[in-house]
């Protein structure tokens, strides 16, 4: 079941995204970089990774590249990066959060 | 690890393997290739995690797909993995059938791996819920149990430690909480129930060092003087686990408690059979007499950051200063100046007196079961040779030697396998009949059942032990020198003989370590059941009852009960004597004090020497066969008046060395009052036949007030030559003098011994049965190996009788070639004997570890056995028809 902009992202989705956002990344360097970006909350091993990489190519989110630049001797390894609609929806996700933050912020403000 | 996870990831839906497949498989890899570099223990947890994710994923995946797309471009995954798995099913279908058409092959690997496999996982059982398994508290780890010893006094080795020392230790930093305890044997009462049942009175500090709450109510404040915790055992034995037994009362060792709260099923300490834990506190305000050794045991918890050695060092420092803040006598100032506080971690101190046994055990079926891989691995080089020349040619047109390998270890896969799964059925079978056998005392008995961690482990070592077998012979099908023989050249016999050669020595060096290791035990065992323990152990009944009629009030009515009781006893057809006696020998343990003689006078009473304190009477001396070698034993005058005592032989040397006891006086930090000394008795043995003898004060029924003491429930002692079968008319005597008492602790004297050293007995059965297994294999390996080389040989044989040699000399020939492989391996094994034999340790007795006549003897045995099984397949030789064989070749 692709999963559509409308629909909202998962944590581990956003995070996903987000690591393809500068430019192609292959699997194990995205396993990385959402467990930097997400300060080790998220650590996804192979198989829920991959759920999630498959899930956002459906979507049409992310797309595969052959942008190698450093070729990795035994597995062909493949790279994925964000499309344009990719963009957007990380973009909407990221207002949201923004909002909500910014939302719980001023609750927290005002009631110290 | 890579064809463990494409076998996980062929879980997942095709479209999915086709497309991310070989990128899942690279991904998970690579994880867990770098959680290795990280270490053991974070790599086989990123194997465990990935593994798990990976086929949770993939259930999750075909559930609710999230690949809609089209597949491209995985092929190689799917071929790679299909190619690999392809060949090892067609490989194990191969080998299934192959062994299908020689079943008495089948059989006998089978069931020599099945038996072996059964046994080791039966131990593991043990070794698993015994040792493996953490202490169920949290932070187990964390805790220590602490006691005192003083090198150069006349104390114990190790002792609990006084009063004082709680109070003094509880301002040591190093460790977070603290808890004292004493646990003993004493009377419970409920409702109409009677028993004596452990008990243990526990500081506040106690429960929260074990970090332990209750399942039901709650835990004593630090003032509960008069609040009881009861086990999950006795909740659900004696009260139905009725929740409505809080707030009740009943008698406990000190009075009625009330009960407030209910422990855990797994919190069993000190003692696996703890029935009741009564708080008690006392302040430093509360000692006036320090130095009552022997009272407390101690349980610590580390405060974060301290181990062991930092406990030890502040608890020494603070027990020098106990002299100055306590006071006490210049004894006891003496002590404390030569006190070494001990401080070990608990799991150490509840689990280290079992740990040797269980893992010499575990090693003794290791060695059977690496026997058994030896005889498998022996039987699949015969086979093996015997296809020879079918490899040869397989080779010859183009097999790989790793096909010819994956062939042969196929055959062992399929056989471990087969053996496995038999063996997990007969460790269901050993488990329960080991658990039967096994010691009372041995912690968490209660845990050993075929659990998972068992299953995995047989069918692991099942895994393993394909390996082992399969090894050798797929080796030799890679053999370089194979195409050699395909055009029916026979190599070199000699160097082929000697790979078999090595693997039986190998055998009986291992089964010879056994024999050694079982001989040990078996001598000390003898050695053990001829110590004397100061009394008879045949024709003896004891049993305990613990009456609660109205009248029996102090010391005197209680006295009175006995003395009438015993009477009626007496009067038994076939009884010849009774008595009584407060702790049973082999059944309870003395409680000690130090003894001052009244000619000794001013001596400080801490100082003098400690002795075991009992109560006795009537004909307890005639009914056990306890010698008396001066004055006289207890007559029941003594038992309604008291003032008297009687000693062991120990004691009175102890306390009036050179001299004659009798008319002098004693007394002891426990009972202060002046005692006559009457008679002197032979020394017995209290606590099992290895200790040396107790010194023993045997005090009367009645004390000088009294109030002083009362024998509630105490041993009865009846010396009948019907002793085994005197049991319903003792009950039917009981029920008429007091009803509601129940009868409990029936024992015959016979059976209290053979309880004392069944931890013994226990090693020793199971290593004699492992020993035998062993010797058994062994002995077919030597056969198996000789019946082919006869075989082998057999042309050759016939040539040489059809050149005129006799009968007996091929039969010699065999025999010496087996001679020679069995005088190798006994040489290796009494090495082996030699070295591992100390790991026995503490359970031999009377024997030493290298003792000369059990290593002679027990290779002579391993000789012996090995030269019969040598003498078939000599006959066979000696029986060989020269035509018949040349025409066969």
């Amino acid at each position: 079941m692709p999963t559509s902009a409308q629909d909202g992202l998962s944590n581990l989705e956003y995070h996903v995204l987000l690591a393809v956002c500068q430019g192609p990344l292959h699997g194990y360097a995205i396993r990385d970089a959402v467990e930097a970006e997400s300060a080790g909350a998220l650590a996804p091993r192979a198989g829920t990774l991959y759920r999630v990489i498959a899930r956002l190519a459906s979507a049409g989110l992310v797309g595969e590249t052959d942008g190698s630049s450093e070729p990795h001797p035994g597995l062909a390894r493949r790279y994925y990066e964000l499309t344009a609609e990719g963009r957007m929806a990380l973009a909407d996700e990221a207002r949201r959060l923004e909002g909500a933050a910014a939302l719980a912020l001023q609750r927290l403000g005002a009631r110290p | 690890m890579r064809p463990f996870f494409a076998l996980l990831i062929l879980t997942w839906p095709r479209a999915f393997r086709a497309r991310f497949g070989a990128e899942m498989l690279g991904h998970a890899v690579e994880e867990c290739d770098s959680a290795f570099d990280e270490g053991w223990g974070t790599g086989w947890r990123a194997v465990l995690g990935t593994a798990l994710d990976v086929l949770g994923a993939g259930i999750a995946e075909r559930l609710h797909p999230s690949w809609s797309g089209i597949s491209g471009g995985g092929v190689d995954f799917e071929m790679g993995v299909r190619t690999m798995m392809g060949r090892w099913m067609g490989d194990l279908a191969h080998a299934g059938r192959t062994l299908r058409r020689a079943p008495g092959f089948t059989a006998a690997t089978v069931a020599t791996l099945a038996l072996a496999l059964g046994v080791t996982g039966g131990i593991f059982g043990f070794v698993d819920a015994v040792l493996l398994r953490p202490l169920p508290w949290p932070g187990a780890d964390r805790l220590v149990y602490v006691v005192a010893s003083a090198p150069g006094s006349d104390l114990p080795e190790e002792f609990p430690v006084s009063r004082e020392f709680v109070v003094q230790y509880e301002e040591a930093t190093t460790l977070s909480s603290l808890g004292a305890f004493n646990d003993f044997t004493s009377t419970l009462r409920a409702d109409d129930r009677v028993e004596r049942l452990r008990q243990s009175v526990v500081t506040a500090g106690f429960f929260t060092a074990f970090e332990v709450a209750p399942v039901l109510g709650r835990l004593p404040t630090p003032d509960d003087e008069r609040g009881v915790l009861i086990s999950h055992a006795l909740w659900t034995t004696w009260f139905g686990a009725d929740p409505s037994v809080l707030g009740r009362s009943y008698e406990f060792a000190d009075g009625p408690r009330e009960v407030i709260g209910v422990m855990p099923e797994d919190f069993r300490f000190p003692r696996a059979d703890v029935a009741a834990w009564l708080p008690f506190s006392f302040t430093a305000e509360d000692i006036a007499n320090p130095g009552r050794f022997g009272e407390f045991g101690i349980v610590g918890r580390l405060a974060d950051g301290a181990d062991v050695a930092a406990v030890e060092r502040e608890l020494s420092a603070l027990a020098r200063r106990l002299p100055e803040r306590f006071g006490g006598s210049p004894a006891y100032a003496r002590t404390i100046e030569q006190h070494v506080p001990v401080v070990r971690p608990l799991r150490d101190e509840i689990l280290g007196p079992v740990s040797g046994p269980l893992w010499v055990l575990m090693g003794a079926v290791t060695l059977v079961l690496l026997i058994a891989c030896g005889n498998v691995a022996g039987l699949f080089t015969v086979r093996s040779e015997g296809r020879i020349r079918d490899m040869a040619v397989r080779r010859a047109v183009g097999a790989g030697r790793g096909d010819l390998m994956r062939a042969q270890l196929a055959e062992a896969v399929v056989v471990a396998g087969l053996a496995g799964t038999a063996a997990l059925g007969i460790a269901h079978l050993a488990i329960p009949a080991f658990v039967r056998m096994a010691p009372d005392g041995l912690p968490r008995i209660e845990d050993v059942a075929l659990s998972w961690s068992t299953a995995v482990f047989v069918l692991l070592a099942a895994a393993a032990a394909a390996l082992l077998s399969g090894f050798v012979p797929a080796l030799r099908a890679a053999a370089p020198d194979l195409a050699r023989l395909r055009d029916g050249a026979r190599g070199s016999t000699r160097e082929r003989r000697w790979g078999r050669d090595a693997l039986v020595a190998g055998q009986t060096a291992l089964a010879l370590v056994l024999l050694v290791g079982s001989g040990l035990l078996l001598r000390s065992f003898h050695e053990l059941r001829s110590v004397d323990p100061g009394f008879d152990t045949e024709d003896i009944l004891t049993f305990q009852f613990a009456p609660s009629e109205s009248h029996l009030v102090d010391g005197p009515t209680w006295a009175r009960f006995h003395m009438d009781a015993m009477e009626r006893f007496r009067a038994l057809p076939g009884v010849e004597a009774v008595g009584i006696i407060e702790n049973v020998p082999l059944d309870e343990s003395l409680r000690q004090f130090p003894f001052t003689a009244e000619s000794t006078g001013a001596v400080a009473e801490e100082s003098g020497p400690r002795l075991g304190v009992t109560f006795a009477a009537h004909d307890y001396f005639a009914a056990m066969g306890i010698g008396v070698l001066e004055g006289r034993g207890f007559i029941p005058d003594d038992a309604l008046v008291g003032g008297s005592v009687v000693l062991s032989r120990g004691a009175a040397d102890l306390l009036f060395p050179g001299e004659s006891p009798l008319g002098r006086r004693l007394r002891n930090q426990g009972i202060e009052a002046w005692h006559t000394v009457v008679g002197v008795v032979e020394d017995v043995r209290q606590d099992d036949l290895r200790s040396p003898v107790t010194p023993v004060a045997y005090y009367p029924l009645v004390g000088p007030e009294p109030r002083s003491w009362a024998m509630t429930s105490p041993g009865y002692v009846i010396r009948s030559s019907r002793a085994s079968s005197l049991g319903p008319e003792v009950r039917a005597i009981v029920r008429e003098l007091a009803p509601s008492a129940p009868l409990y602790r029936v024992y015959t004297m016979e059976y209290l011994v053979d309880r004392s050293m069944v931890q013994l007995s226990f090693t020793m059965l199971t290593l004699v049965i492992a020993a035998g297994l062993a010797l058994l294999l062994g002995s077919i390996g030597l056969y198996g190996v000789l019946s082919y080389m006869v075989a082998e040989r057999t042309q050759e044989i016939g040539v040489r009788m059809a050149l005129g040699a006799e009968a007996g000399r091929v039969r010699r020939m065999v025999v010496r070639q087996g001679a020679r492989i069995l005088a190798l391996g006994i040489l290796g094994g009494l090495l082996v004997a030699a070295a591992a034999s100390r790991a026995l340790g503490a359970l031999l007795f009377g024997v030493a570890p290298f003792d000369p006549w059990t290593f002679g003897a027990t290779a002579l045995a391993m000789g012996g056995v090995g030269l019969m099984a040598t003498y078939l397949p000599a006959r066979r030789a000696s029986l060989v028809d020269p035509i018949q064989s040349m025409r066969g070749g």
